[in-house]
């Protein structure tokens, strides 16, 4: 044991790796406190840093490697060729979709405080979710070029 | 060197008002002295109807936490010279948001104390102490939860919170602190219950990261860090 | 009011980016759908898309993208490592330099073309 004083600021031990031993009755885990609050708050996380990368290489290639008066019907047949282009589409669609309804859906719990109208509301997001997800997976999987109409 | 300040203070008599109105005042005041000094000034000797609630006046009871500039503080440990007052700016002082107002500068402190309590602020341990001594804690145990026991209940932090004052039954970070400061208590055993009061909807997990808890607490408490460590520790130990 | 510092203000941001890139999503997953329609219909639309006032409010966009993501960096390094709630002013300070030092650049790059032909 050390007999030299400690400024206390600066030496904090971490109390999350160091508190394991006596939180129960008997000593053990505690229950588990997962539960979706918990999941949600750990999801945005995840799928944050997912998307950074996802989002950003979007962004990258639409709007300065390319930019809109480049992108046309052509470009997305020639981009969808590849399956790792829709893969990631994909990808980016099911994260962005998610990540941004739960952000809606803590909005709701937020701010709106009756019981009904948040039923209402979170069930109109679940609802509005999931149409969004089967349209957006729905076009970038199935997509299949069509014979160019003649030019005009 | 005594200068003249001018004061705007948030005023409500339920009794009379029908809504809360500002009303100003000019007080004869040093800039060494504290916003407290400035109320008492105006209550005893221009308006007596002022209502604010004080009591040790230097810090460390929290009854005089209010809205100094439009953030928390403590009345008696804000100089008038810290918020301009000397330089001849005008000093707002309201009741803090995110609860009820009782009467001019006095709020409704019920709620906050019953989710203070709902958190289980006491020890627990199933086991008896030993019959020698007491329980034994190190120094390194006892610096765990060591900031977050200076707690004075003043509900600055409460106050800073938007979720908080989103309502309507989230804990609020001093509910948290308080917990933080048995959870990681090596002698504490109430580990697993305080966690799943505090898992739940209106729990740890309505805190959006603002920071204005950690800016607002008058005794320097890092209430967001304390925050952040439950929540860890709930992730890890699922 | 409650004047809160830099840690408000950036949270407001972040909830406002937030609704606003989800807004823009739901309206770009309906207009690449038209993509399933053939040729014609989507590059009409493309049409509108390349006006002025659109490139301008794409690079708002690609801003707000930026910004919500590196505030949410900023975020996660609060959650998972307690010396980042120490430094709090710095990490602000870093962030926000870095979302101005990746946009206005980007701007350049995104808007030089469309009003200095």
């Amino acid at each position: 044991m050390s007999t030299e004083t400690k400024t206390t600021q600066h030496t904090h031990p971490d109390p999350v790796a160091r508190t394991t031993r006596r939180w129960t009755r008997s000593g053990g885990r505690p229950r588990p406190t997962g539960n979706f609050e918990l999941f949600s708050w750990y999801f945005f996380r995840i799928s944050g840093i997912l998307l950074l990368f996802f989002a950003l290489i979007h962004l990258l290639i639409m709007h300065l490697l390319n930019n809109v008066d480049v992108i046309d019907y052509n470009f997305i047949v020639q981009r969808w060729a590849s399956p790792l282009w829709r893969t990631f589409d994909i990808m980016l669609l099911v994260l962005a979709l998610t990540h941004g309804l739960n952000g809606a859906r803590v909005l709701i719990y937020d701010y709106v405080h009756s019981r009904g109208w948040r039923t209402f509301a979170v069930t109109t997001l679940y609802v509005v979710g999931i149409l969004f997800i089967v349209l957006g997976a729905q076009v970038i999987l199935t997509f299949q070029p069509q014979i160019q109409s003649v030019a005009k | 060197m005594a200068t003249q300040v001018t004061v705007k203070i948030l005023r409500y008599d339920p009794e009379k008002d029908k809504k809360a109105h500002f009303e100003t005042y000019t007080v004869e005041a040093d800039p060494l002295d504290r916003i407290l000094d400035v109320l008492n000034s105006i209550k005893w000797y221009q308006d007596g109807s002022l209502t604010y609630r004080r009591s040790c006046a230097h810090g460390v009871c929290g009854s005089d936490a209010m809205r100094i500039n439009g953030r928390n503080r403590l009345a008696c440990k804000v100089l008038v010279r810290d918020v301009g007052g000397d330089a001849g700016k005008k000093i707002q002082i309201e009741p803090m948001l995110g609860f009820r107002i009782l009467r001019d500068l006095v709020v409704d402190m019920d709620p906050f104390f019953e989710k203070y309590k709902s958190i289980k602020p006491y020890l627990i341990n199933y086991e008896d102490a030993p019959a020698s001594s007491e329980r034994y804690q190190s120094a390194e145990d006892r610096e765990i939860f060591d900031e977050t026991t200076k707690c004075i209940l003043c509900g600055a932090c409460s106050g800073s919170c938007p979720p908080y004052w989103a309502g309507p039954d989230f804990v609020g970070p001093a509910a948290i602190v308080n917990a933080h400061r048995f959870i990681f208590d090596s002698r504490d055993q109430g580990a697993a219950e305080r966690l799943s009061i505090l898992g739940e909807g209106e729990g740890v997990f309505r805190c959006r990261t603002v920071y204005n808890c950690t800016d607002a607490c008058p005794r320097n408490i890092p209430v967001t860090k304390a925050i952040e460590q439950i929540r860890r520790a709930m992730l890890y130990n699922r | 009011m409650y004047r809160g510092q830099s840690g408000m203000w950036l949270w407001i941001l972040h909830r406002l980016t937030g609704v606003g890139i989800l807004g823009f999503l739901f309206l770009h997953i309906a207009d690449t759908y038209l993509v399933g329609f053939g040729a014609d219909y989507y590059n009409e639309l493309l049409f509108l898309y390349k006006n002025p006032p659109f490139r301008v409010l794409e690079w708002v966009l690609v801003g707000a993208v930026l910004y919500h993501g590196f505030n949410g960096i900023r975020l996660i390094l609060m959650d998972f490592w307690d010396k980042a709630v120490d430094h709090h002013k710095t990490l602000v300070q870093i962030t926000v330099v870095a979302f101005f030092v990746v946009w206005l650049p980007a701007g350049f790059f995104m808007l030089k073309p469309v009003f200095f032909k």
